[in-house]
Order: C-alpha cells, then structure tokens, then sequence
C-alpha cells in the first residue's frame, strides 16, 4: 500500500447517487485519478472482479477526467473496457454485454456544461446505491491504495459502444408506418445514437440541435419545458407525430405530442402503460413525487402501484427485485426492464412510438385522455443542521394527526382528494414541500395548511437548538 | 541537471518510482510548458508493447488534456514510428511510452519535440521545473483538450521508408530476413516492411508481449543467440534483433555471427558518404575509429560529440549531416528523419546488400578492425569532479599523447589507438574505454587506466 498527494478533495463532491462538481475546481484529474484508484480497489477487494467498463458523455471535460481514471483503475490491476465518448445507455448497453463488474460513465447528467462527475452501475444496470458510493468515498479520503506489481497492472480495451447498442435496438422495434419524430438532442451526448437508431429504424427524423456540441451553447442540458420551444416549433412545422428531448447524458427523455404540448413523466409513464405494455398485471414503481394520476389510471388495468423513496438508484434496484414492468421518476427517469434495468433514454421514445403505430388516433388524444391535476412546489429556508431534525418531527407529529401517512422519504400525507409530500433536499438548506390536488383551491389549502405547519416546526426547532 | 529525466526520458519500475501519479503530473507539467508557445497544442502519444501501457498512456494524456492540448492516440508503435508521425503530421509534441531495452519491469515517457528529435536537456529542465512547482496551466472547463484516436502512424511510417529506398532493387533479390522483434513495438510494422521489400521473412517474437517471454529485449550477443542459430540453420541472407521501442537494430551475418554496432554505423556511413562523395557525419566521442577511417576515406568529416542521442542528432541538424548514430546499432538518417531508426537501417542494408552484390560478412570484413575494451570502476558523484581535475594534471606530462579531445570526459589520441575516461552521467561510476590495434594492447591499457582512476579517487 502506498499513498499518492495531490489537491485536497472535499467531501461535498460525494453526492447520494453520483459524484458532482465544477471541473478543474472541485473535481480534477488529480481527484479522477483517486476516484480510479478507489473505484479499482472497490472492484477488486469486495466485489472479487477483474473489469470496470467506462464511458464519458460528450462534455468538453469528460475525456480529460475518464483517462485520469483509468489510469487509477489500471494501477490496481482491474481492466477496462474504454467505451469512450458515448451517451449513457451506451456505455451501459456495453458493460451490460461485456458481464462487467461495474460501469463507471463520466457525466454531470442535465448539469451546465462546467460541471462533470461519474455516475456508477452495476454490470445489470442496477444503480450504485448510496452506501457503497460512500465506500468509495472513504476509500478516496482514506488514500491508502493496493497497488499491483508491474505484471498485473490492468489493461485497456477498447469497445465499439455504437453498433451493438444500435442493432439491440433494431432487433427489437419494428414499424409499420413511417412515423416522423422531432429530436432534440440539445447538442448533447444523444446526438451519438439517437439520430442513426431513429433513422434505421424508418423514421422521418427532424435533427434538433443534432450535432455534437460539447459546451452545450445552443440548448441549455436540461430539458425543461423553457429550453424545449426550439423543440415545439419544429414538431409543429413539420407536421410531426411526436417529438423528445434528451438530457446532457442521455438517462432522461422528455415526450411532446403531436400539437407541442409537453408531457410530464407521469403522464408518459400513464400512456406507456395503458398502450404500451404487452401484459396487464404486475408491478409499476413509482416514487413519491408522482402523482396520484398514475395509480388512479393504472390501478383499474390490474397493475400494482408501488410507491418507493426518490432516487434513481432504488428505482432499478427495487425494479429488479420485484419484476416490475415499469419505473416512473417524476423528475424524468423513466425505466421499461423489458429492455433494460438503467433510465436508458431512447428507450421511452421508442415505446411511445410503439404506441403510435399502433394506435389509430393521433397522439394528443391519448395526452388528453390522461388527467392532470393541479400541483405546487414550495421551497422554504431551512437552515443545513435542523433541517433532517424538522422532517422528523413533521414525520411524527403529521403520523398522529393523519391515517395515511407514509414515512419512506420524507413525509408524505395522502387525503382523498390530494397529497402533500415535505422533503429536505439533500444538497441544499431548503424543505421541498409538494402537493397536488383535484382543483386548484383543495391545492391551495392544502398548500397553505402544510406551509404553516412546517414554518411551525422550524420555529420550534430554531428556538430548542 | 535534471532529477527524474534521464538519457532517455523518465524510467523506473512500474508502480514504483514510474506511476501514474508520476504521469499524470508530468503531462500537466508539459501541457503547462506547451501552451506557452501555442494556444492549443497538438500531441501525438504511443506507446511500445509493455503491460503497463495503458496505465501511464492514460495518466499522461490526463494529464495533457487537462492543461488544454489536443492527443492523438497512435496506439503500439516504434519511437521512431511516433516521431516520424509527429514530423509530418505536424504534431506540436510526441509522447512516447517506453523503457527501450530496459527488464519488463520497467516503464518510461520520453519527449519528442515538434520536429520529431527528442527533448533537449534544456526543455527537459523546464518540464521537471514546472513539475516540481506544482503550478500548472489548468484549462477551464470550455478548453479541456479531446483525445482521439489515429491507427495511420505505421502505415504513413512504412510509406516513408519505402520512399527512401529503391524498392524494385531490394524487391529483385528476394532476401531471407530473420528477424527478431524481441516481442517488442517493431512487431507490428517491421515484418510489414520487410513483406513490402518482397522479402522472405522468418519470424521469431514477433508478438508484442510486455512480459518479454522469447529473450531480454536488449540485443546484445547473448540474448541474440537463439537468433544467431536460425540464421546459420536456415541459410538466410542475414538476422536482425531489434530492442524494445525499435529504435535500434542488429544485424547478424549470414554465417550467424553478431555484428557490433560501430561495424554496421561504419558499413552504412560508408555507403551514404561513398554515394553523396563526402559530407558530415556525427557519432559520440566513444565510437570506434572504423567509422572515421571509412568516412575520411571517401572525403568526409566525422563530428565528435558527448554521448546520448539527442545530442547527435541535434548536432546533425546544425552541421547539414549525411549521416551519423551510436556504436549502440542507434543509426540516424536525416534525410528521413533526426532520429534513430531500426526499420529505415534495415531497408537501407536491404539496399547496401542490392547494390553490392555481396554477403553482408564479406562488406563487414573490409571495415578496419580495432579492437576495444570497455570497463567500468566505482566511483562516488562527488568524487567525480575531482578525479577528473588529477586525471588531466596527470596526463599533460604523457609522452605518447598526440591529442586530446574533451568533448565527453577526458578522450587522448596515441600513435596506435585512443583512451577514454568519462564519468557516467547517472550512475556512481567513473567508465574506461580503450581502442587499440591488437587485443592484448587494449586490455592492458584498461586496467592500466582503470587502476590510475582507483589510484586518483584515493589520492583525492
């Protein structure tokens, strides 16, 4: 075991399910390299593996940061396959092929293009979840690596992340009409398979922003309805029978119908289970932002709603674990285990083209059919140090005044006719409060109520601390 | 004086002295040192067969393309592949992943300026100055460097060899080749050529392989044994051995026998200057006088310099040199590049051997033959210094001196050979080189001067 020196890293770049900074300042390919060290001693002393599949998005820094890791990993004496500069269900789609131990993809996901990170999977696309992240971590701060001698240093191979993850797709989808979609890549990693998969696949494809733009200077990454109405244009111009829109990375699509009107993930997630599903029974995760449509909608067909806390990384585990057909995050990772465990992008636009060819009825006539009921989102000051302590206490006080509560992530109260969800985020001094309700004025009342109940509790709290 | 750069780069034992953190801080070092000559620099790396490759490749473009430069990967290939590359694709610098000759165990980086020679010590300096300083010309966020891969290096390597020599001639004759790439980086381009120049190729190692199984990748005689049977077993044309990174070459005559590095520099420099009818030639100070006698012969000049061949090579660019090299089978053709060349030696014995019309032992034999002996004494570094001072008091009073050369060390002419005393630029010793006619002469010369050294370090 030796040690190696370099810039001090701070702990904050560890998030719950990634690791996250502004490149050359909170995260370097001095830090990479540890991460890499890290990452190889992970594999090698508690998973007994040989091989760590990675990938970068298509960020201007990302080529930088995965060398410097490799040459980390290598340095224990685990190999690489190199799946290069790729979107993210493309390195995945790899390591999954290649029986890897773990797959590590450089990316800061929907983040302004200064940002970078890794995220990290296990070889059947189950997300890393927090806890061995946090292995990692101490392993890096701990800085005490085992390095191999010279004749088991590891080896790098390159992969062709291109063609397999392309026929997997074209083996598996077929058409009979020729749909036209509108592609919003956003210049970002998708613009690396989207575009020829669609284009293989039959479609008439209207490229939005569709060449590699690697700062991102024409969209901003995340694909939130304002940075969407390049996207709205082009489907309405064209005449087209839907349109999607990628994230930084690829592990996020957002589906706008026919007329521009852009859908929220539980509304996708709605019409990919009515329409789309070949068997009616088993089990749907959603996570307890969603909304209360997707039970109401789903439930009647035969399906299970499971409601689990937020994170990516429980939906593919919990998604594993139960057989589910379908995974809905409300912030836009969608999951469809027939094909894959991860939030592979591409996978949600082809559904729903699945859908459409079948269907004989256009698109927006499926989006109206599903309900949307009104929701608000507060955000309310709460200082680092008692914002868990308040959530806690919400959780207890609320779990005596109400029968349905549910106490997995947070606090979340279910009425009849609406809910209310009060969260501390994980990175800053804020408690999320979110509701959702029949009409516009339950929300309002309902939103006021749990407003002034936990303005309540931080008084309190702030006043014992 | 650099710390980590040696004669040839930067060399150690794979994650031990030669890791990736070492790597990692040296390509940012360099990036630093680039950028401030050109905004966006371009680097061209390669590496040889070693196992440890990846590891250091990866850890030194980290490094390059977070000060802001552009890499190229050109994957497996010769040093003088990369540097060729480096030349005529107009690369701002080359990175090159090598230990040369050294135990498998070993691995090193070695600079390769814009030109294609190697780093001069100059540059070198600066490069470690910047390491040491820690300070290093980060790029933000918008100008990281991109790395991406080019596989055309070995061929647009072969097609400038192949420009270099007359092809049809070589091709007529149909050689028998056994060629021992030692499992080194000339694998993959020197049985190519060799096909190219309509030869018969028999094979042996030549599969890259970092563990080096066929035999030490260093050719000198006896790790070229095996090499030397086959030629004679299969009545080949001649044998070449090449070492690690294929910069340098051997030959072995058609009867199986070795051929010493300053008899194949003397056999080509012949041939150049016989052809051109004179011009400059360079080699360090420790070559023998073969090289010298055959030049001079055909109206040369010989240029002496210090050892190491970035120096000659250097010299060469400056003086317009025909031709020059080390007695170490390093040869150097400038018409194609400032740079030592196992795969252009070879094609250009391929073409000495077309246009003579004989068998490469009966060339061989019409060199001049000297014979050296080449020892070594400990001696501490700070010792050095003063040794050197009492040798030279010592030798003014010698009668048998015709001249003094002080290049390297300390060279003396006499009537009937040379003596050279230098202390090693990198280890504790003092190293003793004589040349002489007669066998017996020289190795009483060596022990003569080894032992006047042993008696200076204890005077001193």
């Amino acid at each position: 075991m030796c040690s190696v020196m370099n810039q001090p890293i701070s702990k904050h770049i560890f998030r719950a399910y990634d690791i996250r900074g502004l490149y050359n300042k909170d995260i370097s390919p001095d830090i990479f390299y540890k991460i890499g060290l890290a990452a190889g001693t992970y594999v090698k002393n508690t998973m007994h593996g040989t091989h760590i599949c990675i990938g970068g998005d298509i960020r201007q820094s990302s080529q930088s940061l995965a060398h410097a890791m490799i040459a980390g990993v290598t340095a224990t004496g685990v190999n690489i396959h190199h799946a290069g500069t790729t979107s993210f269900g493309q390195t995945l789609f790899a390591g999954g092929e290649l029986k890897a131990d773990l797959i590590a993809f450089v990316t800061a996901s929907h983040l302004p293009p200064e940002w970078n990170g890794v995220k990290f999977y296990y070889g059947d696309g189950v997300g890393f979840p927090e806890e061995h992240l946090m292995n990692i971590r101490d392993l890096v701060l701990q800085d005490s690596f085992p390095f191999a001698s010279w004749d088991r240093i590891g080896q790098v191979t390159p992969v062709d992340a291109t063609n397999g993850y392309k026929n997997f797709f074209v083996s598996r989808f077929q058409f009979k009409k020729k749909l036209s979609v509108a592609l919003d890549c956003g210049g970002a990693s998708m613009t690396l398979s989207a575009p020829e998969i669609f284009a293989s696949l039959g479609f008439r494809v209207v490229p939005v922003f569709c060449e590699p733009d690697p700062t991102f200077s024409k969209r901003p990454s995340d694909p939130k309805p304002k940075n969407l109405t390049a996207l709205v244009e082009a489907i309405k111009k064209y005449d087209c029978d839907f349109g999607v829109a990628f994230d930084g990375d690829g592990d996020r699509a957002v589906i706008v119908d026919n007329t521009g009107q852009i859908l929220s993930a539980d509304q996708t997630g709605i019409i990919i289970g009515t329409y789309g599903l070949k068997q009616k029974k088993g089990t749907i995760i959603v996570n307890v932002e969603c909304s209360k449509s997707v039970k109401e909608q789903l439930e009647p067909f035969g399906y299970h709603v499971k409601q689990i806390q937020v994170g990516h990384t429980f939906l593919t585990l919990e998604a594993k674990q139960t057989q589910a057909l379908l995974g809905i995050e409300s912030s836009g990772h969608l999951i469809i285990p027939e094909y894959f465990l991860f939030d592979d992008a591409l996978v949600v636009p082809l559904k729903i083209a699945q859908i459409l060819d079948q269907v004989k009825r256009p698109f927006h006539d499926l989006v109206m059919e599903t309900p949307s009921y009104p929701t608000r989102k507060e955000e309310i000051e709460c200082a680092d140090d008692i914002k868990f302590d308040v959530i806690r206490k919400l959780q207890g006080v609320l779990s005596q005044e109400y029968e349905q509560v549910n106490t997995m992530d947070g606090v979340r109260v279910d009425f009849k006719d609406g809910w209310v969800l009060i969260r501390a985020s994980n990175t800053s001094p804020i408690i999320r409060l979110t509701t959702e309700a029949d009409t516009p004025a339950l929300l309002q009342g309902l939103s006021a109520r749990f407003l002034e109940k936990t303005q309540e509790i931080i008084q309190q709290m702030k006043a014992t601390h | 004086m650099t710390q980590l750069f040696g004669t040839n780069g930067i060399r150690g034992v794979v994650n031990q002295d030669m890791n990736s953190s070492l790597a990692l801080g040296i390509g940012q070092a360099w990036g630093t040192y680039l950028k401030k000559t050109v905004p966006r620099p371009r680097c061209a790396i390669g590496t040889d067969a070693r196992l440890s490759n990846h590891m250091l490749k990866s850890a030194v473009s980290a490094g390059l393309l977070s000060t802001g430069c552009d890499v190229v990967d050109v994957g497996l290939v010769p040093t003088p592949t990369l540097q060729y590359t480096v030349k005529e694709k107009r690369f701002d610098a080359g990175v090159i992943i090598t230990a040369s000759h050294n135990p498998p165990q070993f691995n090193g980086i070695k600079g390769i300026a814009n030109d294609g020679t190697e780093l001069m010590k100059d540059v070198e300096e600066a490069i470690e100055q910047i390491y040491f300083s820690g300070s290093f010309a980060l790029s933000d966020w918008k100008n990281a460097g991109s790395f991406t891969i080019w596989d055309g290096a070995r061929e647009l390597y072969i097609n400038g060899i192949l420009s270099q020599v007359d092809v049809p001639s070589i091709k007529k004759h149909r050689f028998h080749v056994v060629l021992d790439c030692g499992n080194g980086a000339g694998s993959l381009v020197v049985p190519v050529l060799l096909k190219k120049l309509g030869c018969i190729i028999t094979e042996m190692n030549c599969e890259p392989d970092g563990t080096f199984p066929g035999r030490h990748s260093e050719p000198i005689p006896e790790n070229l044994t095996m090499l030397m049977k086959k030629v004679s077993e299969t009545h080949a044309s001649f044998g070449v051995g090449l070492d690690g990174d294929a910069d340098r070459v051997i030959f072995i005559d058609e009867r199986g026998s070795y051929i010493w590095g300053d008899k194949s520099l003397s056999l080509v420099g012949d041939y150049i200057t016989k052809k051109k009818n004179g011009g400059v030639t360079v080699t360090p100070v420790t070559t023998s006088t073969c090289f010298e006698d055959v030049i001079r012969k055909n109206n040369g000049s010989v240029i002496y310099t210090k050892v190491g061949s970035p120096i000659v090579a250097a010299v060469m660019k400056k003086n317009h040199a025909v031709f020059g090299g080390e007695e170490n089978g390093g040869l150097i053709f400038p018409e194609f590049q400032h740079c030592r060349d196992s795969a252009m030696s070879l094609a250009t014995v391929l073409e000495i051997l077309a246009t003579e019309q004989r068998s490469l032992s009966e060339l061989i034999t019409e060199i001049p033959s000297y014979e050296m002996v080449k020892t070594k004494i400990v001696c501490p570094n700070d010792q050095k210094e003063q040794v050197m001072h009492l040798l030279v008091e010592e030798m003014k009073h010698h009668q048998e001196i015709i001249d003094i050369d002080r290049t390297d060390g300390l060279k003396m002419y006499m009537k009937d050979g040379w003596v050279l005393m230098r202390p090693s630029g990198t280890e504790p010793i003092f190293r003793v080189y004589v040349e002489a006619k007669e066998k017996q002469q020289a190795e009483r010369g060596a022990l003569f001067y080894k032992n006047l050294v042993a008696s200076l370090m204890q005077r001193g």
